[in-house]
């Protein structure tokens, strides 16, 4: 027999919670031609069937993780890669920084500069080192 | 002007003119609205658990039943909650990372440090003119600032693409189940406590005024409790399904996530998702 899916199973809870009201109106109705026994007992189906289309409903939100379970692995190995993305680009601003530094040896050495290169150099490996803090 | 002036305007003219300027702003607004959005998931205070207990309390009221310790059957509730929790964890995890990730923090670079030290007097004989080195470090900061952009652009892009299938699939499916499934637990809810008034009523064990009026009062503020919850979910569901079809327009317009026609049409369904945000907001006591 084929898997009730969630969709069925919320018509099942909905079928049960018109039926619960039904029995209720119906009770309400009658209510002077009822004896107290077939009204209590009514009113006990009544009740059974409410909870039975309540406990439908939870399960058929457990039925739609079936459902969707390839979705979800699909957008949390994504979300992962996103994730790996941001800590590349966040590392990039070492080489950036590094960049930065190069642009400023390149100007001392066109200025044929010995004093700028010297310091560019210098800055330079701090920026890759890392300052001493 | 003289071309001590012009060369530097040259060069910014030429970066920006040869690398578009990014704009992520559109992702990154979309994300935040959204992952905002999303979050008001947890501001419903209603789970499937809660609905289980109160049942569960509900039915000891109804037949006037004491316990020491009331024994509510309910492992079927706590993992319909778990479902919503998954769902509302990876949807929300997604629009986090892509509005991240469009962060422009996140390849924006000082570059004060780099003037500074062009103009600084240690260079000695190097003088270079304050205006040129401006020139120098915002080209500098375009071309490297182009690259990581280019590089996040085209990520965002394949993120975008290969999110949006299964994207729309879980928003689909989490707004069911608010809609249908926890929404449809108050119905039941409602049921109940009318079934509760109405025996009251029908065994006429209210005597005085005073207790019918209670009563009826009484009845009144449970059912206007449980439609401002009803009122939040189909909020926080109309504001899935805004995010669902903003996402498809981002999807739509991947290619040209710059574009100012995609732009306003994000923005116009930010603009409904952040409508729905303060809509919902208001309900919260």
């Amino acid at each position: 027999m084929a898997n009730l899916t969630s969709e069925q199973a919320n018509q099942l809870s909905d079928d049960f919670f018109y039926l619960a009201m039904a029995i209720g109106d119906f009770r309400y109705a009658n209510w002077e031609r009822l004896t107290l026994e077939e009204n209590k007992e009514l009113s006990e189906i009544q009740g059974a069937i409410l909870s039975c289309g309540e406990d439908i409903l939870a399960f058929s939100t457990t039925l739609v993780m079936d459902e969707v379970g390839e979705s979800l692995a699909k957008i949390r190995s994504i979300t992962g890669e996103i994730r790996g993305t941001i800590k590349g680009l966040k590392s990039i601003q070492k080489g950036l920084d590094a960049a930065s530094t190069i642009l400023i040896l390149g100007v001392a050495i066109l200025k044929r500069d010995p004093m700028g290169i010297g310091n560019s150099i210098k800055d330079l490996f701090m920026v890759w080192k890392g300052s001493p803090e | 002007m003289t071309k001590k002036y012009w060369f530097p305007i040259f060069l910014i003219g030429l970066s920006c003119g040869l690398i578009s300027c990014v704009n992520l702003k559109t992702v990154r607004d979309f994300s935040e609205t959204s992952h905002v959005s999303i979050q008001n998931f947890e501001q419903i205070d209603y789970t499937f658990l809660d609905h289980c207990l109160d049942r569960c309390e509900d039915e000891a009221i109804g037949k006037y039943e004491f316990n020491r310790v009331l024994e509510c059957p309910c492992e079927l509730y706590v993992e319909a909650d778990s479902v919503t929790q998954i769902m509302y964890q990876a949807i929300g995890g997604y629009f986090e990372g892509l509005g991240n990730l469009s962060q422009n923090e996140l390849t924006t670079y000082s570059t004060d440090a780099v003037v500074n030290s062009m103009t600084a007097q240690e260079l000695g004989p190097l003088a270079i003119d304050a205006n040129m080195a401006k020139a120098y470090s915002t080209l500098s900061n375009i071309l490297l600032r182009s690259a990581t952009d280019f590089y996040r652009r085209r990520k965002i892009a394949g993120y975008i693409t290969e999110a949006n299938e299964p994207l729309q699939v879980l928003l689909s499916a989490f707004q069911g189940i608010i809609r249908t499934n926890l929404k449809g637990e108050l119905r039941f809810k409602k049921e109940r406590m009318y079934t509760y008034y109405m025996d009251m009523k029908m065994n006429n064990t209210l005597q005085s005024d005073y207790e019918k009026g209670k009563a009826t009062g009484d009845y009144y503020r449970v059912l206007e409790e449980i439609q401002t919850k009803e009122k939040q979910m189909d909020l926080f569901a109309e504001a899935l399904n805004a995010i669902a079809k903003g996402h498809q327009v981002l999807y739509d317009g991947r290619d040209k996530l710059s574009d100012k026609d995609l732009t306003k049409a994000i923005n116009g369904n930010s603009a409904q998702v952040k409508r729905l945000l303060s809509e919902f907001n208001k309900l919260n006591p």
